[in-house]
């Protein structure tokens, strides 16, 4: 599910060394509109619905993050 | 009591933490909300009734919410799927109406008392270009101490209950001391429950670590706001005040300087009230980031008032962008408009509900709503630009990079800045028009050294504000670097640690603006 996720990440900003950056908030990688162009565009690939009280930095902060969230709605 | 006053630093803060020092641990949160409750008595007289209202609404409702969870949690036990996922919505549904009977409650509270008057006016106006005979009375009322702040961070916490991100407080003084402490109550910085209850309410004991660090910190908060914001007023108030006599070089120093005075005065209040809650050994919120000479606006806000903006997203612009509604006019729009402009449409929108929020949070009346319409505007015309912008240096060959690019960047960006903070400082949208003109049709750069000495700051107040602005910018630069300077400044020999505590007192006692011809000025976002 990783590669999917680095595929969409990608298409949310290009050129980033996704699997190697641990803080993408902090170093503003992602920012509040890509989040919400990034939950758009894995609610869609997905089919799963990540809402506001998912949107915290624990499930942003990388990728692994990411995909666990993923991985965690798509079981529910 | 204003936060520079002698009463608050000498006589309220020195009293408060010699109680909290001595008594013992299970009773310093005590000494804080009796503290806090005195702090707001004196400022607000009986309109502390509003604050207490506020406090024990979400307090009821976060037990509720809590009661409603736990009753739902025992029910599931031995239900079948369909019947948990009937009990689920029917749970919903309660949590939901809980959540928006407070906050109509709460908000209800806060629009009536800052913005009836404004709407009651504009139905008054409407109503007579209509020719229609009803008048809504447009009440004035007195403001409670703090409101827009303590009602946002009631807000939050209520919603955070809601969203499941941590469990209610069955304590009545934990959440009305997280609501009302009062070194946060003027100015923010807008807490969360969950960063700020356990400091609050644990209670800790004498830390000369705490105390030196709070003390510097606060020092250095009266310096930016004495020295430099205060100082820097006489000329602002000046110009802004008969800005029909000056020419458009000088109103343009003036919306410098403001820019340079609410950037002194908040940041310094912050430093002031982030000081005093040191000293109790509570840390509080960053507010700022060292918000100047940065390329784009965004970066620019994402670094001022950092609490407003992370409430704003948190609980107006990721509820907006996620709503069903917003999705489904995504879709739409991406399959009729391509993929850029279609994402565009619903960000846009939620960004715009944020912005309003933005602009109406600092005060009623349209050249606020105008203030956040017009970042609002800029940011929106740099997102929609931006693929045809990269385009062209495409087209042309050209480096996005570059000296001279990010010096023309930081020079649009400024320039954007002061133009918001005059509008912000302009008495009203068409004298921020006005005074927009002037710079472009009566600039008279000629007569600026002739008049600047003029408008109320002499050569030595300009050199005194010089100084502070270059020590103060230097601190910045210093920390953008990753030094700290607090901890940089105990690590020097007594003598030297001494040497620059002395220094930065007879800095604030010498140069400070205060004394005869001197106005105390309030600070500008404690009057919101």
């Amino acid at each position: 599910m990783i590669k999917q996720d680095i595929e969409i990440l990608d298409e949310i900003s290009p050129g980033t060394d996704w699997k190697n950056q641990d803080d993408l908030l902090e170093k503003h990688i992602l920012d509040s509109l890509k989040i919400v162009q990034l939950v758009g565009a894995l609610n869609d690939e997905f089919d799963i619905s990540i809402t506001p009280v998912d949107l915290v930095p624990e499930n942003f902060k990388n990728a692994e993050a990411v995909s666990a969230l993923v991985e965690r709605l798509s079981d529910e | 009591m204003s936060y520079t006053s002698y009463s608050y630093l000498l006589i309220f803060l020195g009293t408060v933490f010699i109680f909290y020092t001595v008594v013992p641990k299970k009773f310093k949160w005590a000494v804080l909300l009796t503290a806090s409750y005195v702090f707001y008595a004196l400022n607000s007289g009986k309109l502390t009734v509003f604050l207490l209202l506020a406090t024990a609404a979400v307090y009821f409702a976060g037990i509720l919410l809590d009661c409603i969870a736990y009753t739902s949690a025992l029910a599931k036990k031995g239900l079948e799927r369909e019947e948990k996922k009937k009990l689920k919505t029917l749970i919903n549904y309660q949590k939901k109406a809980v959540v928006v009977l407070t906050l109509g409650f709460i908000f209800g509270i806060l629009l009536t008392i800052k913005y009836s008057g404004f709407f009651a006016g504009i139905f008054n106006r409407a109503s007579e270009f209509a020719g229609l005979n009803f008048v809504l009375p447009e009440f004035k009322f007195l403001m409670p101490l703090g409101i827009s702040y303590y009602t946002l961070q009631a807000a939050g916490y209520v919603i955070d209950i809601y969203r499941g991100k941590y469990r209610a407080s069955h304590n009545f003084g934990k959440v009305a001391l997280f609501l009302s402490f009062f070194p946060q109550i003027t100015e923010g910085p807008i807490g969360r429950f969950d960063d700020l209850a356990d400091p609050l309410y644990e209670g800790h004991g004498f830390s000369y670590d705490n105390l030196t660090k709070g003390l510097q910190l606060t020092a250095w908060g009266l310096f930016k706001k004495m020295v430099i914001a205060d100082r820097v007023n006489l000329f602002v108030s000046e110009v802004f005040g008969n800005h029909g006599g000056y020419s458009g070089s000088i109103l343009l120093a003036a919306g410098a300087l403001y820019t340079l005075q609410i950037y002194a005065e908040f940041s310094g209040c912050m430093d002031i009230v982030t000081g005093s809650a040191q000293l109790f050994g509570v840390p509080l919120a960053k507010n700022f980031e060292r918000p100047f000479f940065f390329f784009f606006l965004s970066e620019n806000w994402r670094r001022w008032h950092i609490t407003l903006g992370a409430w704003l997203r948190d609980y107006v612009f990721y509820p907006v962008s996620l709503s069903p509604t917003c999705i489904r006019t995504g879709k739409f729009a991406r399959a009729r408009l391509g993929e850029h402009f279609g994402s565009f449409l619903p960000t846009a929108f939620a960004l715009l509900i944020t912005w309003i929020g933005i602009g109406f949070w600092h005060g009623a009346g349209i050249k606020y709503l105008i203030y956040g319409l017009y970042y609002y505007a800029l940011m929106m015309l740099g997102m929609l630009l931006e693929p045809l912008i990269a385009r062209g240096f495409s087209a042309l060959s050209l480096r996005r990079e570059g000296r001279l690019l990010n010096a023309l960047r930081i020079l649009r960006t400024s320039a954007l800045v002061i133009g918001g903070m005059m509008l912000f400082r302009a008495d009203s949208v068409s004298v921020w028009l006005e005074m927009l003109k002037r710079l472009f049709v009566s600039f008279d750069a000629g007569g600026f050294a002739g008049t600047v000495l003029k408008c109320g700051m002499d050569r030595q107040d300009f050199f005194i504000v010089l100084l502070g602005a270059s020590a103060m910018f230097i601190v910045s630069l210093l920390q953008e670097k990753g030094i700290k300077i607090r901890e940089s400044v105990a690590k020097q020999r007594l003598a030297v640690r001494w040497a620059a505590y002395a220094g930065l007192i007879m800095a604030i006692v010498v140069f400070g603006a205060y004394g005869t011809g001197y106005d105390a000025v309030d600070f500008i976002y404690g009057q919101f």
